[in-house]
C-alpha cells in the first residue's frame, strides 16, 4: 500500500512538474490570454454543456444554481488534470518544430449540501493563461544593418477562486450566486539577443498583477414531464467589472544588472458582461440531451485592450451533448455505476486578429466509473478540436486533450443516518 | 470482488492515466516567427546604436624608442610621403673570438671585411629597387652608458661620435623577398674594410698582444662600429640585418700548400647594440608636429589631427603614437532614454591610400589607457576575455577600405561616459605598436579623423540600453 501511495505521489509530482512547460499558445499574448472555456467536471464529456444540468454527486460549476442538486449532507471533492497535444499549422510555424504537449492541473473544487435546499461549493480554476515564445528579427535602433533577435515570451495566468451557493425553491427552481475573485500575474519578457551567440544583451520584464471580483448569477428551472421525462432550463449572468492591473517593469542589461525597476501607474482592464442559457432533457433517468449557448460582451471592453493588429470582440459559443447513464437499483433509489458521454461545440473567441475572428470547434467523448465500494469516481474525457485558421498569416492549432477528473464523495454529518 | 481488489484496480487505472500524461508532456515546443505583426509599443527597453560620437584624434610624439638589443641592425634611409625623411644607423661592439689560431712568421694577412646577414622575413621599409651605399665607421667614444646622466640603456636617440673617415663602404641593391643582394652572395653582404685595421688586428694576434687577451682590453682598443647609409647616394630602404654580424680577417698559411684561412670577430654585448634613428619631417605633412620632449620629466605633447592633414600617425619606432579622446561622451549619458552602456566597439581604419605591401601596416595595434600626461598606460582589456587587445587586423590590399582593426572598449567607455572629473576629456586611448614591432620595425599607420566620411575614419560605436520614460 505504501509503495502504491509512493508511486501515485511520484506520478502526480512528475505530472505537475511538467506544468512548467505548458503548451505555447501563440495568441495568448493578446488580451488577457487564452480564456478557459472548460469546466473539467461531469459536463466536460458533453463539450462542457451544462447550464441546465443538475447532478446529485458532481459539482456542476457551469451554473452555480446547480449546487442545490447535490444529495443532502453530501460532501464532494473534485480534481481535474488535463494532458494536451497540439499540432500547429500556418506560415509562421517552423515546419521542423510544430508540435507540443503538456500536462496541467486545471481544477480543484469542493462542495457540500449544507442544508436541505442549500448547496455550496468553493474552488480554484484557471480563468485565462498566457504562454508564448517567439522570435522576431530586430534592427538595432540607429542602424540599418545590425540585426539582433528579439525574443518575446509571456507566461502567467489569471485564476479564479470562487464560492458558489445555490438555494432551491419550490422543488423546481434553484437560484445561485458565485462570488469569484480573479487574481494572477502575467509576465511578459522581451529579450534582445545576439543573433549569432544567442546571448541576451538586454531584457525587459513587464509584470502585470491583476485582481478583482467577478460575480456570476445562475438560475435553473426543472421538473418532470410525465413519468419518464425530466427537463431543466438554466441560465447564467456575469456582471462586468474592472480588473485592477498593477504594472511593474524591470530592465536588465547584458550583465544581468538591474538598470531600471519601476512600478508603473495602475490601470483597469475589464471582464465583460456575459450570459449563458441551456437546456437539459433526460429520459428514463438514462439518456440526457443538453444544449448551451454562451455570450461574452468583450467588444465593450476593447478600449482596455489596445493592441497591434488585433482587437477584442464579442465571443459566442454553442454546444450540445448527450449522455447515457448506467444505473442500478439499490433499495428505493437508483445508484449510477458508469456513464458515457459525447458532445460537440463551436465558438467564436474574443480575439479578432488581422480582421479574422479566431474560431474554436471540436468534439468530445468521455466515460466515467463510480466506485460502489469506494468513495471515488473517475471520469476520462477525450477532446479533439481546431482553433484558429491558416488564412491571413495566422496559426491553426489542432489539439487533442485527455482530461482526467477524480471525484471523492461522502455523506457527512449524518448522525448515524445515511439515507432518507 | 473485495474492497482490496477494487482499490488495486483503481490504483492501476490512476497510475496508467498519470503515466500517459507524463509521456504527453515530453514534447518540445513549436518554433514561431510572426515577424513584426503583433509588436506594439510595450514599453520595453531598446538597444540604441550610436556611431557618431566625436573622436578627437591627436598624434603624440615621444623623443625615442628602445631600439637596443632588438636582434636587428636597422640600416638605411627612406623618404616616406607621410612621415618625411627617416635615417637609421646601427651601433655595435665587436668582441673577441673564443680562441685564436697560431700564426707563424710565414703566414700573411690578406684582407678584412664586414659580413652582414639577412634572411627572408627580416623587417624592411622602403623601395627595394634603389641602390644603397653603406659606410662603416669606427666609434671613437668609449662604448658605454653615460653614468653622468644616469643612462640605463640605449635608445633610438642615442649615438656616439665616430671617426669621419669610413673604414669601408659598399654599394648594392637588396632583394629581401628572395633573399639576394646585387653582390650575388645570397643572403650575405660583404663590405671590404680598410687594410690598416686588418693588418693591425692580424699583427696583434701574431704578437699575442695584451689587447686581445681580455675582452675589455680589446673593447678599449676597438670601441665599436657604426654602420650607416650614405644619404648622398640614394634613399631607398631601411633594412633590418640580423645581429649575427662578423668582422672577418682573411689570411693565408704558407706550407707545402698555401691555405686560406679566416678569423671571425663577432658582435658582443648584443643588448648594447642599438639603432640610432633620425627623422627630418620638415618637408612632410608632419612638419607642424609639436616637438618631442627634450628634458627629463617632460611629458610628450599632442598635435591635433586638423593641423597635420586631418589624420593621426602611428610609427612607434620613430616615436609617433595616436591618442584618441571622446570629449562629448557625457552627452550620451545625459540622453533622456539612456540607461547603461551595453557594448562599445572602436573601429580603426587606416587611410586607404596610405598603406601597401611596401608601406606595411602594423600587424598589431595596442590600445592602452592614457591621460593628460599623454603617456602609455596599462592595456585596455576586452570586456569578454579580459585580455589585452591588438586589433585582430583584417587586411585587404585590393579593397583597402575593408582593412580594419577592431577593439572591444566597453569597459573603458562604461567608465568614461560617467566620468565627470575635470581631466575627463584628456583621458583616452593610446593606439601604439606593441613590442617587438615598436622597436624593430618601421611599420606605420595613418588614420583619418572625423572630417572624413564615416566609413573611412576611426569610429566609436556605442550600444546603449535605452528606455523612454513611461508613467
Amino acid at each position: 500500500m505504501k509503495i502504491r501511495s509512493l508511486l501515485i505521489s511520484l506520478s502526480i509530482f512528475t505530472s505537475l512538474g511538467a506544468m512548467a512547460q505548458g503548451n505555447f499558445s501563440p495568441y495568448s499574448q493578446m488580451g488577457i490570454g487564452d480564456l478557459e472555456d472548460g469546466y473539467y467536471n461531469r459536463t466536460s464529456g458533453m463539450a462542457n454543456t451544462g447550464q441546465a444540468y443538475r447532478n446529485n454527486r458532481f459539482l456542476i460549476s457551469n451554473n452555480p444554481a446547480s449546487y442545490s442538486g447535490l444529495t443532502d449532507q453530501f460532501f464532494t471533492l473534485e480534481m481535474g488534470i488535463r494532458g494536451s497535444l497540439i499540432n500547429y499549422y500556418g506560415t509562421p510555424v517552423d515546419p521542423s518544430s510544430k508540435q507540443s504537449g503538456d500536462i496541467t492541473f486545471r481544477r480543484l473544487a469542493m462542495g457540500m449540501k449544507l442544508a436541505k435546499h442549500w448547496g455550496s461549493s468553493i474552488g480554484l480554476v484557471p480563468f485565462s493563461t498566457q504562454n508564448y515564445e517567439y522570435d522576431v528579427p530586430y534592427y538595432l535602433q540607429g542602424s540599418s544593418s545590425e540585426l539582433a533577435n528579439l525574443h518575446y515570451s509571456g507566461h502567467g495566468s489569471v485564476n479564479k477562486v470562487y464560492w458558489g451557493n445555490a438555494y432551491e425553491f419550490f422543488h423546481h427552481l434553484s437560484v445561485g450566486v458565485e462570488a469569484g475573485y480573479l487574481f494572477g500575474q502575467l509576465n511578459q519578457k522581451s529579450s534582445i539577443q545576439n543573433l549569432g551567440s544567442g546571448t541576451t544583451l538586454a531584457s525587459t520584464t513587464n509584470t502585470v498583477d491583476l485582481n478583482n471580483l467577478y460575480m456570476q448569477y445562475g438560475l435553473q428551472v426543472y421538473g418532470h414531464i410525465g413519468k419518464k421525462w425530466e427537463y431543466s432550463l438554466g441560465g447564467t449572468f456575469n456582471s462586468r467589472n474592472d480588473l485592477l492591473a498593477s504594472y511593474n517593469r524591470i530592465v536588465l542589461d547584458n550583465d544581468s544588472i538591474n538598470r531600471n525597476s519601476q512600478q508603473l501607474s495602475q490601470s483597469y482592464l475589464g471582464v465583460p458582461n456575459a450570459f449563458g442559457a441551456g437546456l437539459s432533457i433526460t429520459h428514463n433517468q438514462k439518456y440526457t440531451f443538453v444544449a448551451d449557448f454562451r455570450h461574452q460582451a468583450w467588444g465593450a471592453e476593447k478600449n482596455a485592450y489596445p493592441g497591434k493588429n488585433y482587437t477584442v470582440v464579442d465571443a459566442n459559443r454553442g454546444s450540445i451533448g448527450f449522455e447515457i447513464s448506467r444505473k442500478k437499483s439499490f433499495y428505493n433509489s437508483k445508484v449510477e455505476l458508469s456513464y458515457v458521454q459525447a458532445g460537440a461545440y463551436y465558438g467564436d473567441s474574443y480575439l479578432q486578429i488581422n480582421g479574422k475572428q479566431i474560431k474554436d470547434y471540436g468534439v468530445t467523448a468521455a466515460f466515467g466509473v463510480n466506485g460502489l465500494k469506494t468513495p471515488l469516481s473517475y471520469n476520462v474525457i477525450f477532446q479533439y478540436g481546431i482553433k484558429g485558421t491558416q488564412n491571413n498569416n495566422l496559426i491553426e492549432q489542432r489539439y487533442f486533450n485527455l482530461t482526467f477528473v477524480v471525484n471523492y464523495g461522502a455523506i457527512w454529518f449524518t448522525r448515524g443516518k445515511k439515507y432518507d | 470482488m473485495t474492497i482490496n481488489n477494487y482499490l488495486k484496480k483503481e490504483t492501476h487505472l490512476l497510475l496508467s492515466v498519470l503515466s500517459l500524461f507524463s509521456l504527453l508532456s515530453c514534447q518540445k515546443q513549436p518554433k514561431l516567427n510572426f515577424g513584426q505583426d503583433y509588436i506594439g509599443d510595450n514599453g520595453a527597453a531598446n538597444i540604441v546604436l550610436v556611431d557618431t560620437a566625436t573622436v578627437r584624434m591627436s598624434t603624440v610624439r615621444v623623443d625615442s624608442s628602445a631600439t637596443a638589443g632588438t636582434g636587428y641592425l636597422q640600416v638605411g634611409s627612406y623618404t616616406d610621403p607621410y612621415f618625411g625623411n627617416i635615417y637609421s644607423r646601427a651601433f655595435l661592439q665587436v668582441g673577441l673570438p673564443g680562441s685564436f689560431p697560431t700564426i707563424n712568421q710565414f703566414d700573411g694577412y690578406d684582407s678584412i671585411g664586414l659580413i652582414m646577414l639577412f634572411k627572408k622575413g627580416n623587417p624592411h621599409y622602403g623601395d627595394t629597387t634603389v641602390t644603397m651605399n653603406y659606410k662603416i665607421n669606427q666609434v671613437t667614444d668609449l662604448y658605454e652608458l653615460n653614468e653622468s646622466i644616469n643612462q640605463r640603456g640605449f635608445y633610438s636617440n642615442s649615438s656616439f661620435n665616430i671617426n669621419p673617415n669610413p673604414l669601408g663602404s659598399a654599394s648594392f641593391s637588396l632583394y629581401p623577398s628572395i633573399p639576394l643582394t646585387s653582390q650575388g652572395l645570397g643572403d650575405t653582404l660583404k663590405i671590404r674594410l680598410n687594410d690598416s685595421l686588418g693588418q693591425a688586428m692580424f699583427n696583434m694576434i701574431y704578437n699575442n698582444s695584451d689587447s686581445i687577451k681580455k675582452s675589455q682590453n680589446f673593447l678599449n682598443w676597438f670601441h665599436g662600429l657604426c654602420i650607416s647609409p650614405d644619404t648622398s647616394v640614394g634613399k631607398g630602404i631601411i633594412y633590418g640585418f640580423s645581429d649575427s654580424i662578423l668582422l672577418r680577417v682573411y689570411y693565408h698559411e704558407v706550407g707545402a700548400v698555401t691555405s686560406y684561412k679566416t678569423i671571425d670577430f663577432g658582435i658582443t654585448n648584443k643588448s648594447f647594440q642599438f639603432n640610432n634613428i633620425i627623422t627630418d619631417r620638415s618637408n612632410s605633412v608632419l612638419a607642424k608636429l609639436k616637438p618631442a620632449p627634450t628634458g627629463q620629466g617632460q611629458n610628450p605633447l599632442t598635435t591635433v589631427s586638423d593641423s597635420i592633414g586631418n589624420a593621426g600617425y602611428i610609427q612607434s619606432i620613430t616615436g609617433l603614437n595616436v591618442k584618441l579622446t571622446f570629449p562629448y561622451l557625457n552627452g550620451i549619458a545625459h540622453r533622456q532614454d539612456y540607461l547603461s552602456v551595453i557594448r562599445a566597439v572602436l573601429t580603426v581604419k587606416p587611410v586607404p591610400t596610405s598603406f601597401s605591401t611596401t608601406w606595411t601596416l602594423p600587424p598589431q595595434l595596442s590600445i592602452d589607457y592614457t591621460d593628460l600626461n599623454n603617456l602609455i598606460g596599462s592595456p585596455i582589456p576586452s570586456s569578454t576575455t579580459g585580455q589585452a587587445q591588438t586589433g585582430n587586423m583584417t587586411v585587404n590590399y585590393s579593397v583597402p577600405l575593408n582593412t580594419v582593426y577592431t577593439y572591444d572598449v566597453t569597459n573603458f567607455i562604461k567608465a568614461q561616459i560617467v566620468n565627470v572629473s575635470p581631466n575627463a576629456t584628456d583621458q583616452g586611448i593610446m593606439l601604439n605598436t606593441p613590442p617587438p614591432a615598436s622597436t624593430n620595425s618601421f611599420v606605420r599607420a595613418i588614420l583619418a579623423d572625423g572630417s572624413t566620411p564615416i566609413n573611412q575614419r576611426v569610429t566609436l560605436t556605442i550600444y546603449y540600453l535605452s528606455l523612454y520614460p513611461h508613467n
